[in-house]
C-alpha cells in the first residue's frame, strides 16, 4: 500500500490518475475513499465516524479561505479541517467514469 | 469468571423499593438530553464526573414501584480513549453504578450510531435501544422492522419519539424486566400483543409489582448476556488473533478481577492499542508478556491488511452494520429524492462566504443585546428594590451599625449584586445560549473560523464558547470543555475569558459610549480583539504541542424543542445560584470588612504607581479596579456613586482619555472572579493565575500606551 501512495504522488505530478486528495474534489463530487494518510488520532477517529477506505463520500461545502471542508458520509455531514482533508486520498467513483 | 458477567452483583435479592441505576448513552444530538429530561423533569443535578472536566448530569424518578437513578452520558462516537468524555464514559458504564444502559439512537443517522452500539454491546452490560426520532424517519416514508432488529441483537429495541414522550416509559418498564426479572427477551410476545393497549399495559405492571412486593422476594435467574458473535464478530484473521489474545488474558483474570471488562473487550482493546487498558496488564511480567503478543498479532494483522488496526476493526464494524441496515429498512416509496428544505436554505445562507460572515456578526450583536436588556431591565428592578429596603434598614438600625455594614451592606448587597450585577444577565443568556445550542447554529460558526481559529492555534470549536463568551464569561469558560486536548482546552479558556461580557460592555457602553461616542466603542472593541489575538499567538508558541485539525458533525438546522430549552436554563441557572452566588457573597463580606477598617485606602496608595503615573488615572481608581474583578460593572457603579457624592458628571471626574483608559484596562485586566474560579476548575489553579498575570500585563500595556500616546500627541 505505502508503495501505491507513491505511485499516487507520481501519478498526481504526472496527473494522469484518477486519485487525488479530498481538498481537490470538486463541490458536489461524490469519491470513494482509498487512504487516509494521517496520525494515529486522527485516523482512529474518522475510523469511528465512518471515513475508511472503500466508503463513499460526497463532498457538499468548502468553507471559505481555505477553510475546513463538509462531506457526507453514510447519511450524514462531517466537517473536516483543511489540513487533514488534503490527507485523505480518493478516487472517482466509477459512476462519474462513465 | 467474575468479569465475565458484570452483573452478578452482590445485590441478589430484589426488594420492593430497589433502586434501578440507568446509564443514557448514545452519539451527540441523537435525543438523550429530550428523553432524560422526559423522564427525570426538574429533580436533575449537573455535576462534574469526580477529578474530571467533564460534566455529569443525573436525575431522580420514581416508577411502576422502582426508583430509578438515571445518567446522561456525554454524547460520544466510540468508546476509545481519546478524550476524557470517552474515559468517563467508559469506566462508568462498566463500573458496578450501572444496572442496565439505554443506548439511544438517532434513526435518522442509523450506521454511525450503531457503531456506537457495537462498541457497547462488547461491554456485555445489560442494554436496551432505543432509536429515537422515529418520526422524522417516518415522515421520509421510512420505516424499520423492530422485531427483526430485536431478533438481532436478543435485546430490546423500542422505537421512540423523545420529544412527544412517545415510548420513552416503555423504556424503563424494559429496564424493569431486564434487570428485575432477567429475561431479557421472552416477554417480546408478550408485549407485542399488548402493545396497542398501553394503559392496560400498565396496569397490568402495577398488578404484577403488587404481587410481587407480597411475596417479598423474587428468585431470579442470573443475568447472561445474550450471545452476539453471529453479530458482532470481525473478519477470521482478526476473530483468531482475539480469541488466542482472550485465552491468555483468561490466565491473568487474578489481577483483573477488579474490573469488569469482558475477555474479548480487553483483547481488541489490546489489539488497538488503548492506553488505559495497557496500563492494567503493565503492572506485571505476565501482563506485559500479554501485551508483547498483541503488539505482534497487530503488526501481522497490520500487515495483511495494509491498514492501521484501528481501521481495520471499524471498517469490520461498518460492515456488519452494512447487513443489519439491508435487513431492517423498510422504504415504503422507492424514489425518495431529497427536497429542498427551509433548514437547507438556512444552511446555506449561514455557511455562506459572505452572508455567512455577516450572519455571524448579527448572531453576535443579538447574544449581546438580547442579554443586555432583558438582563438590564431586571437589575433596574432589582435595584430599586433594594434601595426601598436599604432606606428601611438604614433607618431603623442606624447606616453606620456595624452589624448593618457586614451583613445589610456586604452580606445582602453581595446577594443582590450578584443576582442584579450577574444572575439578570446569566439567566436570559444561558436561556440563548440553549436556543443557539438547540438549533444547530454554533457548529456552523466553527465552520466559518476554523481558518482563522488555526492561526491561534486552536481548531473552529473554539469560537463556539468564545460566542458564548459575549454573553458570560463564566459559563462560556465552563463550556471550554468541548475541545479535544488539554491544550486546546487551555488555549481556549483564555480567549473566551478575554471575550468583553455583557457586564464589560455596561462600562464601555456607560463611560465611552455615552460621553465618547460610538467610534469609540468600535475603536476599543478592535483594541479588545488585537488583544485576544496577541494573547492567542503567544499561547500558541509556549504551549508544547500541536493544533489538531478539526473533525466535527454538522448536523442539519432543527427547531428549537422549548421544553428542553426551558428546563436546561433552569437547571444551569440553580447550578449557577447554589455553586458561584455563595463565593460572591462571602467576597462581598471580606470587602465591606475591609472598607470598614478602611484597609482599602492603602490599596489606592500602593496601586498609585500603576493607576496614577503609568495610566493617568485619579488614585481613587485603584479599589475601583478591585472591585471590579468581583463584577466587572461594579467599577462603573462605583464611579457614578462617587460623581454623585462630589456631585459632579463623569465628565468632570474622568477626562475622555481617562475614560478610554480606564474602559479598556477594565476590558482586559483580568477576568472577574467567578471566571477565574470556573478557569481553574476547568484547568489548574496555577494556569488561572499565569492567565490572570498575562491578561493585567496585557491590560497595562495597552493603558499605558493609550495614555503616553495621547499625552505625547496632545503636547505636539
Ligand atoms: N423530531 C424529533 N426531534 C427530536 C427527537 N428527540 C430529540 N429531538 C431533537 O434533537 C435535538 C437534540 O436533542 P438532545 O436531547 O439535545 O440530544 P443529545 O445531544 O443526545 O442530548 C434537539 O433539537 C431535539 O429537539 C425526536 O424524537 N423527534
Ligand atoms: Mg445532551
Amino acid at each position: 500500500m505505502s508503495e501505491e501512495s507513491i505511485n499516487n504522488k507520481e501519478n498526481q505530478m504526472k496527473g494522469t490518475s484518477l486519485n487525488k486528495c479530498l481538498t481537490e474534489c470538486e463541490k458536489g463530487e461524490e469519491v470513494i475513499v482509498i487512504r487516509v494518510n494521517a496520525g494515529r488520532n486522527a485516523k482512529t477517529r474518522l475510523a469511528n465516524l465512518g471515513v475508511v477506505p472503500g466508503v463513499k463520500i460526497t463532498k457538499t461545502k468548502n468553507a471559505p479561505f481555505k477553510g475546513p471542508l463538509e462531506i457526507i458520509v453514510k447519511g450524514s455531514s462531517l466537517v473536516i479541517g483543511r489540513g487533514l482533508a488534503s490527507k485523505i486520498i480518493v478516487k472517482c467513483n466509477e459512476a462519474c467514469l462513465t | 469468571m467474575s468479569y465475565h458477567s458484570p452483573h452478578n452483583k452482590s445485590r441478589n435479592v430484589i426488594n420492593f423499593k430497589d433502586t434501578i441505576n440507568i446509564a443514557l448513552a448514545g452519539n451527540p444530538n441523537v435525543g438523550k438530553s429530550v428523553i432524560f429530561n422526559q423522564l427525570t423533569g426538574l429533580s436533575q443535578t449537573i455535576g462534574n464526573w469526580p477529578g474530571k472536566t467533564v460534566e455529569r448530569m443525573e436525575g431522580h424518578l420514581a416508577f411502576l414501584g422502582y426508583h430509578f437513578n438515571i445518567v446522561d452520558l456525554p454524547g460520544i462516537y466510540s468508546l476509545s480513549t481519546f478524550s476524557l468524555e470517552e474515559i468517563v464514559s467508559r469506566e462508568y458504564v462498566i463500573s458496578k453504578k450501572v444496572d442496565i444502559i439505554i443506548n439511544v439512537i438517532d434513526a435518522t443517522n442509523l450506521e454511525r450510531n450503531l457503531f456506537f452500539t457495537f462498541q457497547l454491546l462488547e461491554l456485555k452490560v445489560p442494554m436496551i435501544l432505543a432509536i429515537n426520532q422515529m418520526d422524522i424517519l417516518r415522515k421520509r416514508n421510512i420505516d424499520l422492522d423492530f422485531k427483526e432488529l430485536e431478533r438481532i441483537f436478543k435485546l430490546p429495541v423500542l422505537p421512540v419519539v423523545a420529544i412527544h414522550g412517545t415510548g420513552v416509559h416503555q423504556l424503563l418498564e424494559e429496564a424493569i424486566e431486564l434487570v428485575v426479572y432477567r429475561h431479557p427477551h421472552k416477554h417480546y410476545k408478550k408485549r407485542r400483543s399488548i402493545e396497542s393497549k398501553h394503559h392496560s399495559h400498565h396496569y397490568y405492571r402495577v398488578e404484577h409489582v403488587h404481587e410481587r412486593s407480597k411475596s417479598e422476594e423474587v428468585i431470579k435467574k442470573s443475568f447472561s448476556f445474550p450471545d452476539l458473535n453471529q453479530v458482532t464478530s470481525f473478519g477470521k484473521e482478526v476473530e483468531l488473533k482475539i480469541e488466542s489474545l482472550s485465552k491468555m488474558i483468561k490466565s491473568f483474570q487474578r489481577n483483573l478481577s477488579s474490573y469488569n471488562y469482558p475477555l474479548r473487550f480487553l483483547a481488541i482493546k489490546l489489539l488497538e492499542r488503548d492506553s488505559e487498558i495497557i496500563k492494567i496488564f503493565s503492572d506485571n511480567e505476565e501482563g506485559k508478556e500479554i501485551i508483547e503478543v498483541s503488539h505482534t498479532y497487530r503488526e501481522e494483522l497490520e500487515d495483511i491488511h495494509g491498514e492501521d488496526i484501528n481501521t481495520i476493526i471499524s471498517s469490520e464494524i461498518y460492515s456488519n452494520i452494512k447487513k443489519i441496515i439491508d435487513l431492517i429498512l423498510i422504504t415504503k416509496i422507492k424514489k425518495n429524492k431529497k427536497r429542498r428544505t427551509l433548514a437547507d436554505f438556512i444552511d446555506h445562507l449561514t455557511t455562506h462566504s459572505i452572508f455567512g460572515y455577516i450572519i455571524l456578526i448579527a448572531v453576535l450583536f443579538g447574544i449581546y443585546f438580547s442579554t443586555f436588556s432583558i438582563g438590564d431591565f431586571i437589575a433596574g428592578l432589582l435595584d430599586d428594590a433594594l434601595i426601598v429596603w436599604s432606606d428601611f434598614i438604614y433607618t431603623s438600625f442606624g447606616e453606620d451599625n456595624v452589624w448593618v455594614k457586614v451583613f445589610w451592606d456586604g452580606g445582602v448587597g453581595g446577594l443582590f449584586g450578584a443576582i442584579g450585577g450577574v444572575l439578570v444577565y446569566v439567566i436570559p443568556f444561558f436561556f440563548i445560549i440553549e436556543i443557539l445550542q438547540d438549533s444547530g447554529y454554533l457548529p456552523r460558526a466553527a465552520f466559518l473560523m476554523d481558518r482563522i481559529m488555526h492561526s491561534l492555534g486552536v481548531h473552529g470549536k473554539t469560537i463556539i464558547p468564545m460566542i458564548l463568551g459575549f454573553g458570560c464569561n463564566v459559563a462560556a469558560c465552563a463550556g471550554c470543555r468541548i475541545m479535544e486536548t488539554e491544550r486546546e482546552k487551555k488555549i481556549s479558556i483564555a480567549l473566551t475569558s478575554l471575550v468583553p461580557c455583557a457586564a464589560t460592555m455596561t462600562i464601555v457602553l456607560g463611560l465611552v459610549g455615552r460621553y465618547l461616542g460610538f467610534y469609540w466603542i468600535l475603536i476599543l472593541f478592535l483594541i479588545n480583539f488585537s488583544v485576544i489575538f496577541i494573547v492567542g499567538r503567544i499561547l500558541n508558541k509556549t504551549l508544547p504541542g500541536q493544533c489538531t485539525e478539526l473533525i466535527m458533525e454538522m448536523h442539519e438546522y432543527r427547531l428549537p424543542n422549548y421544553v428542553v430549552i426551558f428546563k436546561q436554563t433552569w437547571v444551569r441557572s440553580k447550578e449557577f445560584i447554589f455553586k458561584a452566588m455563595p463565593i460572591m457573597l462571602i467576597l462581598g463580606i471580606i470587602l465591606e470588612i475591609l472598607l470598614i477598617f478602611n484597609a482599602l485606602e492603602p490599596v489606592n496608595v500602593i496601586l498609585s504607581p500603576v493607576t496614577v503615573l503609568w495610566l493617568g488615572l485619579p488614585a481613587i481608581t485603584g479599589v475601583f479596579l478591585i472591585y471590579g474583578i468581583l463584577r466587572k460593572e461594579l467599577s462603573l457603579v462605583l464611579l457614578s456613586i462617587l460623581a454623585n457624592s462630589l456631585n459632579v458628571s463623569l465628565l468632570e471626574l474622568l477626562t475622555p482619555i481617562q475614560m478610554v483608559v480606564f474602559s479598556l484596562v477594565t476590558m482586559l485586566y483580568v477576568p472577574c472572579f467567578a471566571t477565574i474560579i470556573i478557569l481553574a476548575k476547568q484547568t489548574s489553579w496555577k494556569f488561572a493565575i499565569q492567565i490572570s498575570l498575562l491578561e493585567i500585563f496585557m491590560a497595562l500595556l495597552v493603558g499605558g500606551i493609550i495614555n503616553f500616546g495621547f499625552q505625547i500627541f496632545i503636547s505636539l
